[in-house]
């Protein structure tokens, strides 16, 4: 039998955040003593209305109290990219064979195209290697919002018990961008996988090469593209390169993506520790947005005539929540921004932090190619102007042209400036 | 007969024969006739001689499911699938889907634009295609609706279904789509969508929705609507009546300018008014050439919907409202969609065509001022 139950009645044991699947015990006022499964949530626009299941028949024993539905953890899934030779398999191989605690699942060579039935995992814990299998199923690709891969993955772990990681390992010259956006599940659907960023792996001996050499149809090569949208980059096989070349590949990658951070590597040894917990899409890093301004008036880079750069944009004021999503549909669905050149800018990656009207929290912007979502973060430190900062990937981007239609969207500056 | 041409009926118990008003609710929910009683007392009394009647049409119900063809599936409710027939065939001269004739039945046309965002605009001239093919849809549909009705097998739903559709020159869109094996989805009581037709007759109480889409001259048409089988609770009116009430709000809001992102805050808001929930794990999708395409439709509040409605986009908005939880799980036939807590769930859908000021209701249906079946 369906309840409805206002919020902030007086049935309520408890006032505050209600979590989905929490327990709850009708007042002590009421006479019926039974516990409550909260079902549904209360809309954003204040209509207070918690939906609450009463079981069938009422308890003869008194109900229990109040009982907190345990936080699921969630399992952060990687993407791995990176040419063929760069590295990428070594370093899931050692990942895999290490002695940690952590019980870690390496997906090599995504789930390619057709429509095969299985694909096969390999699973590292504690320095044991198995191999499981994903099932993918067929049906139903038709109208399901959540991709089968991802679906296949919460199967196994339903049947196997959770992983601590997932690493999932795209082909050579495949556009990571693509695979991240299916596993930039909406919250909403609760799925036991995030996507936690994706790492991109570099032959230090190659990288100038394969980040330089031009398509015959003009278009960005994937190098570029696997390192532009990279939360983190590995240079590896520094062993195999002298330091004037490695200064050189580091500031052409630099140029490209200002925002990752670099790790030099020898065939791909490093700590699974720096490769973890990127949560480059559910956070925003506020001090690595600093490193990259100060890195901005260090001596002058090698300026290869690089489209895709990195651009950062701060200006003071607030957005309306419409300008927030004019903002993200003119620069990421529309592309109708044109630079003094001619061209329309072409985004990749964008995070930021904004100020929203209305808004008492920091509402952090993330995008990948077209899908974009923003969401209320913390509060505004105290005594901090508002403002609405952002970085951005991509190609043709003119930090002039961003920043003035950025101004043309603000509606309310502070008035007070530090 | 009484004077006033009310048949009334008399009490059960033997030896009672006082005028009886009341029904045993197991007898209904059962489909078993005329178990009327006079009183509760009365009925007490006989209990123990009237519970075999229930024990017995149990049994011999499930004598078409003795199949039982998952010993260790934990059904989430009390619906179990019964034998399906053989395949129906769709005679030659009717236009064919690329993915009917795989023996997978994977549509080449679809994978190959998987993954993109951008929607078409169609032409006039596809915009014609579409209205036919909708409009066929409808008939097809109206054809199903007709037959179904309690003691009416799902299967039987789908033969009628699979020969209207021919008999417009149409071919049934979910046959060998992804290798679904019927004509059509009949969706019944705790299933969400997709559910195959089979030898299991409806029964008084039961709410079940029909799935049609049809494909005419190189063109899909897709609506679906929840039916009542016979007198169903109060909580099945409200579920379906809220689930239709869901959709045509979300269509109200269809114009150019309007994100697609938008459609699901519209029907999570209603849902939620009446205490229901949105099942998130499947979308409205677009629809023209290609059974499913972009735009992706999700009817949750904030989703990450790719796309603005543009005048010539034809998709379909059809939300899944369910009286408990909005989990969903699949049954082991890799298609049949069930509530996780096995409670009901109810569903409308209509093909829509963003017009320059609006939006036009393709699939609409032309009598009865367009009001749906569970209203007749």
């Amino acid at each position: 039998m369906n309840v409805v139950i206002k919020k902030g009645c007086k049935l309520w044991n408890r006032r505050g955040e209600i979590a989905l699947g929490q327990r709850f015990v009708r007042g002590k006022k009421s006479k019926r003593h039974c516990p409550i499964t909260v079902l549904g949530m209360p809309d954003d626009d204040n209509i207070a209305m918690v939906v609450g299941e009463v079981p069938e028949q009422d308890d003869d024993d008194e109900a229990p109290l109040l009982v907190d539905a345990p936080e699921l953890p969630r399992v952060p899934v990687t993407i791995l990219s990176g040419y063929l030779g760069a590295g990428k398999t070594t370093l899931l191989n050692y990942i895999l064979t290490q002695q940690h605690n952590k019980k870690v699942a390496v997906i090599l060579n995504e789930f390619g195209e057709g429509s095969s039935i299985e694909k096969s995992l390999n699973v590292g814990h504690a320095g044991e290697l198995y191999e499981e299998w994903l099932e993918l199923r067929n049906g139903c690709l038709c109208c399901s919002v959540k991709d089968n891969g991802v679906k296949a993955i919460e199967n196994l772990m339903k049947k196997r018990g959770k992983f601590d990681y997932i690493l999932l390992e795209t082909t050579g010259l495949a556009d990571p961008g693509p695979i991240a956006s299916l596993f930039w599940v909406d919250k909403q659907l609760e799925s036991e996988v995030y996507l936690d960023g994706i790492i991109t792996v570099l032959d230090s001996k190659y990288a100038q090469k394969n980040i330089t050499e031009k398509r015959p149809d003009g278009q960005v090569n994937e190098a570029v593209r696997q390192v532009a949208l990279a939360d983190l980059l590995i240079l590896n096989k520094t062993d195999l390169v002298d330091e004037a070349q490695l200064q050189f590949t580091t500031q052409l990658v630099r140029d490209i993506n200002s925002s990752a951070p670099i790790i030099n590597t020898q065939r791909c040894r490093v700590d699974l520790d720096k490769l973890l917990d990127l949560h480059a899409y559910d956070q925003f890093d506020s001090q690595g947005y600093e490193t990259i301004l100060e890195g901005r008036f260090e001596q002058g880079s090698p300026h290869l005539d690089q489209r895709v750069r990195t651009v950062t944009v701060e200006v003071w004021g607030s957005v309306t929540q419409k300008g927030l999503d004019t903002l993200a549909e003119v620069l990421l669905w529309e592309r109708s921004l044109v630079t003094p050149s001619g061209e329309h800018p072409l985004i990749y990656r964008m995070k930021g932090l904004v100020s929203v009207v209305g808004e008492e929290r920091r509402v952090m912007l993330q995008a990948v190619k077209e899908l974009y979502e923003a969401e209320p973060v913390d509060a505004w430190p105290p005594s901090s102007p508002r403002s609405c900062k952002f970085i951005i990937i991509g190609e043709n981007l003119d930090e002039g042209t961003i920043r003035q239609f950025l101004c043309s969207l603000i509606t309310e500056t502070s008035i007070t400036l530090p | 007969m009484s004077a006033n041409g009310v048949s009334s009926h008399v009490c059960e118990t033997n030896g009672c024969g006082a005028e009886a008003k009341l029904q045993c609710p197991t007898c209904i929910k059962l489909g078993i006739q005329g178990s009327y009683f006079c009183s509760q007392s009365c009925f007490k009394g006989s209990w123990e001689t009237h519970k075999v009647l229930h024990k017995k049409t149990r049994a011999s119900n499930s004598g078409l499911s003795q199949y039982n063809p998952w010993p260790y599936y934990m059904f989430t409710g009390s619906l179990r699938p019964y034998p399906q027939s053989n395949k129906r065939e769709v005679p030659p001269p009717i236009g064919r889907p690329d993915y009917a004739d795989d023996p997978n039945g994977f549509p080449a046309s679809e994978q190959k634009l998987r993954g993109t965002t951008s929607i078409k605009c169609l032409s006039d001239e596809e915009i014609e295609g579409m209205r036919v093919a909708c409009k066929l849809a409808r008939e097809v549909l109206d054809a199903g609706v007709n037959v179904a009705a309690a003691g009416v097998t799902t299967d039987e739903i789908d033969r009628v279904v699979h020969e209207a559709a021919v008999d417009r020159e149409c071919y049934p869109s979910p046959l060998n789509y992804h290798g679904f094996p019927k004509s059509c989805c009949t969706s019944i009581n705790e299933v969400i969508c997709h559910g195959i037709p089979d030898m299991r007759p409806l029964q008084k109480g039961d709410i079940c929705n029909i799935d049609v889409t049809v494909y005419h001259r190189d063109y899909h048409g897709d609506l679906n609507e929840t039916l009542y089988i016979g007198e169903v609770s109060n909580t099945a009116k409200n579920l379906v009546k809220t689930t239709w009430e869901c959709l045509q709000k979300s269509i109200e809001i269809v114009k150019p300018g309007v994100k697609y992102r938008d459609v699901g805050a519209v029907i999570q808001k209603h849902a939620h008014s009446q205490g229901f929930s949105v099942v998130r794990s499947y979308c409205g999708h677009g629809i023209h050439h290609l059974f499913h395409t972009a735009p992706s439709v999700p009817h949750y509040a904030k989703n990450k919907a790719v796309g603005i409605m543009k005048p010539g986009h034809s998709f379909t908005i059809e939300p899944m409202i369910s009286e408990g939880t909005w989990k969903d799980e699949q049954w082991p036939d890799n298609w049949t969609a069930v509530t996780a807590d096995g409670k009901l769930s109810a569903q409308f859908e209509e093909t829509l065509l963003v017009t320059e000021t609006g939006v036009e209701v393709l699939t609409r249906r032309r009598e009865k001022s367009g009001q749906p079946y569970f209203m007749d």
